[in-house]
């Protein structure tokens, strides 16, 4: 539990709290992300991870709390401090989210062309680079509806580190691959923090993937952080959350059963029950 | 770099042919286009009745357009429509007891006068004034000599009296 | 004006939806005025938008120019020959076309052609994550993706509405002089002197720039603000060709009892 407010944390979260559409998202969380470590976030579908990370880099803004990275108060900045931020953070979206009216190397290239006035050569040198890192500098002149979701993906992460950012999230970057892509995927996570010391927010459901690259793990769930600790502890299964989400039980804190009124009465079955 | 390029170019070109038509539009299919550009002489005629004469109607000789009219005003005195016509300079032989005469380009459209020339050695000079004139003709009276009975030839109001001493140049 | 703008519908009824969209229609467009400066960074984007909504809508709006004509000159020889007045089917045509149906015609099908692929283009960046991505880059997307087509849009109707005159007017002319034997030089001359600059051609001019604030305007904004999925996407099409064609029509009245 972020008890101890170590220095060496690159997000610090604290008392967070998020109504949206009626529902509280977050309920007060808080929580850490260590810096150059690779830190994984889990929880139950539509418990705010995705909605976490937006607020991490303001494209959302909390009810209240705080949401500190490398020192600045996220809820609090202008545009242009934002934005400033911003270059200095990759983000590879669930859907890699590239851009449809280029191609691969235009959407490598795109934030130094929004950016930075490079000459044409040291642009295209960089570009190179980061993609021959992923392994696609061959697909450069594909349009990003020719490549396969885990290429896609690749593609994304090219783009999120074009700019060497001190913190990259990543919101669930195995769905859908097939095991080689994750395979891929999961090793270009690594590689990208261990050799360029990138600190990096992994938003996952695949334990066994996770559990080969997380420093540590959060587990959310009702709007509150309720376990965390290194992938070995949490798989040891010390609470009822844990149990749940690690064992693979289908009914526990989480019930199976979405909020219903009377199954009986839904039936019909009231004159029968009176 | 090559694609761009040439995006950059048909853009160009597609704003250019927008403005071309705009250009085009403007100054071939409007008066801009009867604004003769070369020099002219002003030539005047009076007229009981100009009708819809408008600034700028034709004024032509066989049916050629050699100028345009310039204003249109009444003469205090006379009481009578001043019509002051433009002339292009290189027609500068219109003998100057030349017969003008609003006419209407079919039967609903423009009045433009026409210029029938006479038989003077001396020509329209800067200023001159044309003597014969005949006025437009009325739709109006028209339908009602018809239905009168229908007498005689349109009546030639000639207004040669009345300028008749002030003729020069 | 980013990702988080909400478009919670308001209870109350549709005139209170209605309101709402309104005004949050002025308010996207005070948004897509104030990114201009922004987005004149992006000329390169801006370029690339006025080849795809204008010179890809070249042809269907020759085309339908040409055949408007031809029609015209059809329709108004047959009636002005009941009066004898052929003589001023050069005018009549051209007096139709510049003031009225150059702008209006040219605007529906701008907005079919263009204005659709506008919102579904948007909608699809939206729903896809694209706009969320360019925040993510520090790339303003009303900046990057909204103005650029906005501006694109309002500075090809102008000049399509003149092609399409032009195109008008050439079909009128096959069809009455080279068809009918309306004589060459009336055609021109009766058409010359009564066509005005200012009054006809211009005033036509700033109706189709009108048509094309509203056009793109519209078609950005149901876009922009298109629930990012398949039948959201689908919707604010389909709302950009109604309420885009409603518009186009009811300014032109306005427009045309103040203006001409
Ligand atoms: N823009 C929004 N407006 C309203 N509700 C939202 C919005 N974004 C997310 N939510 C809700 O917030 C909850 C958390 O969503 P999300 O962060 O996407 O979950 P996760 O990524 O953990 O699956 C969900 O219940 C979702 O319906
Ligand atoms: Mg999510």
């Amino acid at each position: 539990m972020p008890t101890d407010a170590d220095a060496d944390a690159l997000v610090e979260v604290r008392d967070l709290t998020t109504m949206l559409s009626g529902k509280a998202v977050f309920d007060g969380l808080s929580l850490d992300i260590p810096r150059g470590k690779v830190t994984a976030i889990m929880g139950p579908s539509g418990t705010g991870k995705t909605t976490l990370l937006k607020h991490i880099t303001g494209q959302m803004r909390p009810d209240r709390g705080t949401l500190r990275v490398d020192g600045q108060n996220v809820p609090t900045l202008g545009r242009e401090a934002l934005y400033a931020l911003r270059e200095r953070i990759g983000y590879l979206f669930q859907n890699s989210a590239l851009l449809t009216d280029y191609d691969v190397f235009e959407n490598v290239a795109f934030p130094l062309r929004q950016h930075a006035r490079l000459p044409e050569v040291l642009l295209r040198n960089i570009v190179l680079t980061k993609l021959q890192a992923v392994g696609l500098r061959g697909a450069a002149r594909l349009m990003p509806s020719e490549l396969s979701g885990g290429m896609a993906r690749r593609v994304a992460l090219a783009r999120a580190i074009v700019f060497d950012p001190m913190l990259i999230l990543y919101d669930e970057p195995f769905v859908g691959l097939d095991p080689i892509a994750l395979n891929q995927v999961l090793k270009l996570i690594r590689t990208l923090n261990r050799t360029l010391g990138i600190t990096s927010i992994l938003v996952a459901h695949e334990f066994a993937a996770v559990r080969q690259v997380a420093d540590g793990v959060h587990l959310i769930a009702n709007g509150r952080l309720v376990a965390s600790g290194t992938p070995e502890q949490l798989a040891r299964g010390e609470s009822d959350w844990t149990r749940q989400f690690f064992g693979g039980e289908a009914d526990g804190p989480v019930p199976f059963q979405y909020p219903a009124g009377d199954y009986a009465e839904a039936l019909g079955f009231t004159g029968a029950a009176a | 770099m090559n694609p761009r390029r040439s995006f950059a170019a048909g853009t160009g070109l597609f704003i250019l042919l927008g403005f071309a038509a705009l250009a085009y539009l403007a100054t071939q299919t409007s008066s801009v286009a009867n604004f003769s550009s070369g020099p002219t002489y002003d030539v005047v005629a009076q007229f009981d009745n100009v009708g819809s004469l408008k600034d700028r109607a034709p004024v032509k000789i066989a049916g050629v357009r050699v100028g345009s009219v310039k204003s249109i005003q009444l003469d205090n005195q006379s009481m009578e429509a001043k019509v002051t016509l433009a002339i292009d300079t290189r027609y500068n032989d219109i003998p100057d007891d030349s017969f003008a005469k609003i006419m209407t380009s079919g039967l609903l459209g423009d009045q433009f006068v026409a210029l029938s020339p006479g038989g003077s050695p001396d020509v329209l000079k800067n200023g001159s004034r044309i003597i014969n004139t005949q006025s437009a003709m009325q739709l109006e009276d028209l339908i009602g000599k018809f239905l009168v009975g229908g007498s005689s030839p349109a009546k030639s109001s000639s207004t040669g009296a009345a300028g008749g001493g002030k003729n020069g140049g | 004006m980013s990702a988080d703008m909400k478009t919670k519908a308001p209870r109350g009824g549709m005139l209170v939806d209605g309101l709402a969209q309104i005004g949050a229609c002025g308010l996207f467009l005070l948004a897509l005025l104030g990114a201009i400066p922004r987005s004149l960074r992006h000329l390169r984007e801006i370029s690339r938008q006025v080849w795809f909504v204008g010179a890809m809508s070249l042809v269907i709006i020759m085309i339908s120019g040409l055949f408007v004509g031809m029609v015209l000159a059809l329709q108004l020889y047959y009636t002005l020959s009941i009066f004898g007045g052929t003589a001023a089917l050069g005018t009549v045509v051209a007096l139709s076309l510049y003031r009225e149906l150059g702008p209006v015609i040219t605007a529906l099908l701008f907005a079919g052609r263009a204005g659709t692929a506008m919102t579904a283009e948007i909608g699809l960046m939206r729903a896809t994550d694209q706009l969320a991505a360019m925040e993510m880059m520090a790339v303003d997307p009303i900046a990057f993706v909204a103005t650029p087509r906005f501006l694109a849009g309002v500075i090809a109707m102008p000049l399509l509405a003149n092609v399409f005159s032009m195109l008008g007017l050439l079909g009128a002319h096959l069809v009455g002089v080279t068809w009918l034997g309306v004589d060459n030089g009336t055609f021109w001359s009766n058409m010359t002197s009564n066509v005005d600059v200012w009054k006809d051609i211009v005033n036509g001019t700033w109706k189709a720039l009108a048509f094309g604030v509203v056009v793109s305007l519209i078609a950005v904004f149901q876009g922009y603000t298109a629930p990012p999925t398949s039948e959201g996407v689908a919707y604010a099409t389909t709302r950009t060709v109604v309420f885009a064609s409603i518009v186009i029509l009811a300014l032109d009245f306005v427009m045309t009892a103040f203006l001409m």
